[in-house]
């Protein structure tokens, strides 16, 4: 179950990945259409049931 | 006694020499304690590294140790490389040798479902059991062409329960799928089954790194989704009617091990594997820096964590090598060794600042944290998921 998703920067990426909780934990997921998490979480927004943030200072 | 097999003068024995080409049409034993010598190549069907499934055996149980989970998002991963994948929570229990039965013979370890609950399945409920392969694993099998290769899956299932079981075989979309079955004569009785199914001639399967064949083992599947089996069909129906749903009986116990998925019409013995070999082959999908027996998010373990120095300002940078290079670009959790918690480390400030993943990679990631104690040491722990 992803939760609290948020895109965030680092220094040499912008956006480096999605912040969220993943069933209850906080995890880092990369912009990468062959990450399973990623995959879902796109496929979420999709559908309508899930919005991510955009990054703090965006 | 030794038989020599000779490109030249065909297969040799000290009471017989067979010169020319010899082919054996059934099965050719060689019950004597001798060695058998091949002057050319062994031109097998299948191969070493024959078994397409992985951690079969259910040794390798990063995730939890041995420990019981019940599940509650779908899917969930058990023991390595094995998904419980549902559409009712907390229905089951799994454990890597629940119940504490002597597994079959050469095993040691064995997959146990525990149903919580005499529920009654809906007509779109499913419940399951499986393993979904990597493209690169299976590209050789052809399917979705005219020369699709027939598969066998073989395995050790003991239930609770009697009667026909369902399996199922479908492609990643789910647009191809293969509903097959399998009979349990004896209650808790370990029982060896082999299932032949012909490969796909149709249809899209990947061979590459993402989900090419998923191989499912069906506890319950609701009117909806269930049909005829034994053929492929376009995705609907998922699984055989009239499958037992382990989920319909309280208490009842669903155990499995030593699953082999192989190219041909016939089961050969499991594939043993070495035990450092098969941890690596699950560490392409999930990996951490814990010891292989400790539960990531286990609280008192910096003994074994990462660790660092921050800097003057309270900052810190950390990269760690991945212990096999992963499937694609993992999702990761970062663990507090001391507390457990995730998103923080810990420092020798008895600080725990928080902690991102700076950089990502399939054979190194990189981590940094902000608002810890100064020019002290930084420990924290991590989880790099890649599971299909």
């Amino acid at each position: 179950m992803y939760t609290n998703a948020q895109y965030y920067n680092t220094l040499t990426a912008s956006p480096a990945g999605i912040r969220c909780d993943i069933n209850g934990a906080t995890s880092f997921v990369p912009i990468d259409p062959a990450n399973t998490d990623y995959a879902n979480i796109m496929a979420l927004v999709a559908a309508g049931e899930l919005t991510i943030a955009p990054a703090e200072g965006s | 006694m030794a038989v020599t097999i000779n490109g030249t003068t065909g297969i040799t024995t000290p009471a017989n020499t067979v010169t020319g080409n010899e082919s054996v049409g059934g099965n050719l034993t060689v019950s004597g304690t001798g060695s058998v010598n091949v002057t050319g190549t062994v031109v097998m069907g299948s191969s070493f590294k024959r078994n397409r499934i992985i951690n079969g055996n259910m040794v390798i149980d990063q995730r939890n140790a041995g420990a019981s989970v019940t599940p509650t998002s779908s899917p969930t991963y058990t023991v390595d490389r094995w998904e419980y994948t549902f559409s009712q929570a907390s229905k089951i229990s799994v454990q890597q040798n629940a119940g504490s039965v002597t597994p079959p013979a050469g095993f040691s370890k064995y997959v146990g479902l525990t149903s919580l609950s005499a529920y009654s399945l809906s007509s779109t409920d499913y419940f399951r059991l499986d393993q979904p392969i990597e493209g690169y694993n299976l590209a050789d099998l052809n399917w979705g062409t005219a020369s699709a290769a027939t598969v066998t899956l073989s395995f050790w299932v003991r239930s609770s329960l009697t009667g026909l079981f369902g399996l199922q075989f479908n492609n990643a979309a789910g647009t191809r799928n293969y509903p097959g079955s399998y009979t349990i004569n004896a209650a808790n009785t370990w029982e060896y089954k082999t299932v032949t199914i012909p490969g796909d001639t149709t249809g899209t399967w990947e061979t590459g790194n993402l989900t090419s064949v998923r191989v499912g083992f069906t506890l319950g599947y609701g009117s909806s989704l269930t049909g005829t089996g034994g053929a492929w069909n376009a995705g609907s129906p998922s699984a055989v009617t009239g499958g037992t749903s382990l989920v319909g009986t309280s208490g009842a116990t669903f155990y499995i091990t030593s699953v082999q998925l192989e190219v041909g019409s016939s089961a050969t013995p499991y594939e043993m594997q070495i035990y450092s070999d098969q941890l690596a082959q699950c560490q392409r999908y999930y990996s951490k820096s814990y010891d292989t027996g400790t539960v990531p998010g286990t609280a008192s373990t910096t003994v074994g964590s990462l660790a660092n120095i921050s800097t003057s300002g309270g900052f810190s940078i950390t990269a760690a090598q991945i212990k096999t290079t992963l499937r694609a670009t993992p999702t990761v959790t970062l663990y507090n060794p001391v507390t457990g918690a995730t998103g923080t480390w810990y420092d020798g400030g008895a600080l725990s600042p928080t902690a991102t993943v700076f950089l990502y990679g399939v054979n190194n990631i990189a981590v940094y944290t902000v608002s810890g104690s100064a020019s002290s040491s930084v420990y924290g722990h991590y989880v790099a998921n890649s599971e299909l």
